[in-house]
């Protein structure tokens, strides 16, 4: 009798550890118009079979948040209630995407669509792994003009498109309204200059607390951020061939010894001075009053910090006019898929304007259709609309060549020599760009 | 009689085979023919995308023409052993002593000891990164401003502290087991011959804890050549190169570049091995008399 209720209960335990580990897991935080849809969606994954005649197509990217991948997934399960010959698996990387998708692409497992960086995605094309989309988007009616021209380019090689942009960042110029009005200052407009934003971080910085100074702009030595600088001075990071660096010649150098100013005159800091890997929290904190960042931090605010008041404008001009960065992230189809339609039918639902409506409002990022332009949440949301505008203004693609990651540390390690050795600006320039000249040999 | 004798063999030697086998497959899928893959690699040029291009000795020379190996990886790996290793086992050749003398609470400390032995390195890395961030706890109790993981100058010594923490341990552990391997009865010998304590402890229990030693300072410099995880999670080799080691350019090349060199990193992986191999060899020859039970 003791035995058979020993195993009853035991049988009890192992009832509600199976359950336990039953439940899909529903990722936390999710905008709440998106969270039913979601849920559903992953039920029927996880328990309706897969009809044999259906055409499986892997989809994948990395996961740069819960909500991000939950719209994701809201997007597909509507593809599928569209298309059910077409099971799409999405398959979500977390961790160093680059590296997890190269070891597939090396092993020939890679999945049929994946996301494909500006920063690298010409060393797939001219491996020949991506899929030319000219043809299939032919067949299909989807024309090119259809999208944002710079876009297009930033994914064209030897006449052929290899990606549709899935959207796109450009840097802002994020201001905090109370360090602004604390210091008595007008907001910042589209129209000001280098000159103006010196005078505005010489008057927001208020170092009287020492256990949260204020500086006025932070200028982290990120190779992301930093260009923007070299091109509203009129310079480039390399020459259009991408053969050689410009990073040694005087506009370059100019905007170095501007961008590093900042924190030579006790007006700017890096993020690491105040104990942070990122700029975007101590702006959140109101430790920055001045940042460039992309439109990814509109949504960290909302999340993170959402008493801060702020407004986005275009970064500044410099001497020789606007300039900016321009970051995407394409939908690539791999050259090794068994099924190239049905995984254009999967990137062209998701590039739709109806998908990039969605994508859109949901306030994660911007779309590359033209036609969303002048969108009712564009008009709504001026902070998102001055990253989408910067698009104009001078900006280029953050991409360098194939040797970019030297390119991106060099920059990185010059700032860093003037930040932290107090190097001259110009010799640390002409250090990076040496480098730089050695590893494109 | 012979032949039963040889079948008897056989069928010893099978099963002894397949007890071991579980491990032995596992060995050979991911060891073995990785390493055989590795020196392959590094004849060839090869960028994960297209096939691997056999070049020679090409991506050997250049490695050995790389400023990032010669000026940084290299000089930090040997500056990294040269400090952790005799830090790490003298500490835990101490600590190992304490341990085994009569102390009140020793299994308390013997605990406390070990417990960062076996956390995760990744854990324990973010640990310290929020102990030594500039509003860390270290500088509050310290009364100091410096941003030690973000300056060239101190983020490689709190990378090599943070390994001395976490491996001495499991050093003292296996000193321990030494210690309460030699015979009371010598120390009593020493004794009754008027041997002080100090004494006792450099001419009876250092010699005989030579093997040990052999055995701590291997498997130290073995695993100081081959630091990466701590450095992967704190400073990601930075600030300016001053924490990238021979393992973490190996990393970066084979998978951080936008050009994937990993015909170059298996070549410096190949260098690495030779390093150790040749250091091992060294490290016996000096360490003479240990002799056979350095084996184990």
């Amino acid at each position: 009798m003791k035995s058979l209720f020993k195993l009853l209960s035991a049988l009890l335990v192992a009832a509600f550890v199976l359950t336990a580990c039953g439940t899909p897991a529903t990722p936390e935080k999710v905008v709440e118009t998106v969270k039913e849809t979601v849920t559903v969606k992953q039920t029927e994954i996880v328990k309706v079979e897969v009809p044999a005649e259906k055409t499986v197509v892997r989809l994948s990217g990395w996961a740069s948040s819960p909500s991000e991948t939950a719209l994701l997934e809201s997007l597909l399960y509507k593809f599928s209630v569209e298309n059910p010959d077409i099971l799409v698996k999405y398959e979500p990387i977390t961790g160093d995407y680059k590296q997890a998708l190269l070891t597939s692409i090396a092993g020939g497992v890679e999945p049929d669509i994946y996301y494909v960086d500006i920063f690298w995605w010409l060393e797939l094309a001219t491996n020949d792994a991506l899929l030319p989309l000219d043809d299939l988007m032919a067949a299909s009616g989807v024309k090119k003009d259809e999208f944002i021209p710079s876009l297009v380019e930033a994914f064209t090689y030897n006449g052929k498109l290899y990606g549709i942009a899935k959207d796109f960042n450009t840097l802002g110029m994020f201001y905090n309204k109370d360090l602004f009005d604390k210091a008595g200052l007008a907001y910042p407009t589209d129209d000001w200059t280098w000159t103006e934003l010196k005078d505005a971080a010489k008057k927001l910085t208020d170092l009287s607390d020492p256990n949260k100074p204020v500086y006025g702009f932070c200028t982290p030595p990120d190779p992301g951020r930093f260009p923007a600088f070299v091109f509203q001075n009129g310079g480039t990071v390399m020459t259009p061939d991408f053969k050689d660096t410009t990073l040694d010649s005087e506009a370059a150098v100019g905007a170095a010894e501007f961008y590093t100013s900042f924190r030579a005159e006790g007006i700017g800091a890096l993020p690491s001075d105040l104990g942070e890997g990122w700029q975007g929290t101590l702006f959140g904190k109101g430790q920055c009053a001045m940042v460039y960042e992309g439109g990814w931090l509109i949504p960290y605010l909302r999340d993170q910090f959402p008493g801060t008041k702020y407004g986005v404008v275009m970064p500044p001009a410099g001497p020789k006019g606007e300039g900016n960065l321009i970051f995407t992230v394409a939908w690539g189809i791999s050259a090794n898929t068994k099924n190239p339609e049905a995984a254009w039918k999967v990137v062209q639902f998701l590039t739709s304007e109806a998908s990039q409506k969605t994508v859109l409002e949901s306030g994660f990022a911007l779309p590359s259709r033209k036609s969303l332009q002048n969108s009712d949440y564009l008009k709504n949301n001026p902070n998102s609309a001055a990253i989408f505008n910067g698009s104009f203004n001078g900006a280029q693609p953050f991409f360098w060549g194939a040797v970019g990651s030297d390119v991106n540390d060099q920059m990185g390690k010059a700032l860093e020599r003037v930040f932290k050795e107090n190097q001259p600006v110009a010799e640390a320039m002409k250090q990076a760009a040496e480098a730089i000249r050695k590893a494109l040999k | 009689m012979a032949a039963s004798g040889n079948a008897r063999k056989l069928s010893e030697a099978i099963t002894g085979y397949l007890f071991i086998s579980p491990w032995l497959i596992l060995f050979i899928i991911f060891s073995l023919i990785s390493l055989g893959y590795a020196v392959y690699l590094s004849f060839t040029s090869y960028n994960l995308l297209k096939p691997p291009q056999f070049i020679g000795l090409e991506s050997y020379r250049r490695v050995l023409e790389e400023d990032l190996f010669l000026q940084k990886a290299l000089p930090n790996t040997f500056k990294y052993v040269l400090i952790v290793v005799p830090i790490q086992t003298i500490l835990s050749l101490v600590l190992a002593f304490a341990m085994d003398q009569k102390l009140r609470f020793r299994r308390f400390f013997r605990t406390v000891f070990y417990l960062p032995s076996v956390t995760s390195s990744v854990v324990i890395s973010l640990i310290f990164i929020w102990i030594f961030a500039p509003q860390g706890i270290f500088n509050q109790i310290m009364g100091l401003s410096v941003n030690w993981l973000d300056d060239p100058r101190t983020a490689f010594y709190v990378i090599m502290g943070m390994n001395i923490f976490t491996t001495s341990g499991t050093l003292m552990l296996i000193f321990l087991a030494g210690l309460q391997d030699i015979s009371p009865s010598i120390y009593e010998a020493a004794q009754i011959d008027g041997a002080n304590g100090v004494q006792q402890f450099f001419y009876i229990t250092i010699p005989m804890l030579r093997p040990v030693i052999f055995f701590v300072v291997t498997v130290g410099v073995i695993g100081c050549f081959q630091v990466f995880d701590q450095i992967y999670v704190m400073t990601a080799g930075g600030p300016l190169d001053s924490t990238t080691t021979i393992t973490y350019l190996i990393y970066k090349w084979a998978f951080r570049d936008t050009t994937i060199k990993m015909g170059q990193a298996s070549a410096l992986a190949v260098i690495l091995t030779l390093i150790i191999l040749g250091v091992t060899i060294l490290q016996r020859r000096i360490i003479e008399g240990s002799g056979s039970s350095a084996e184990r």
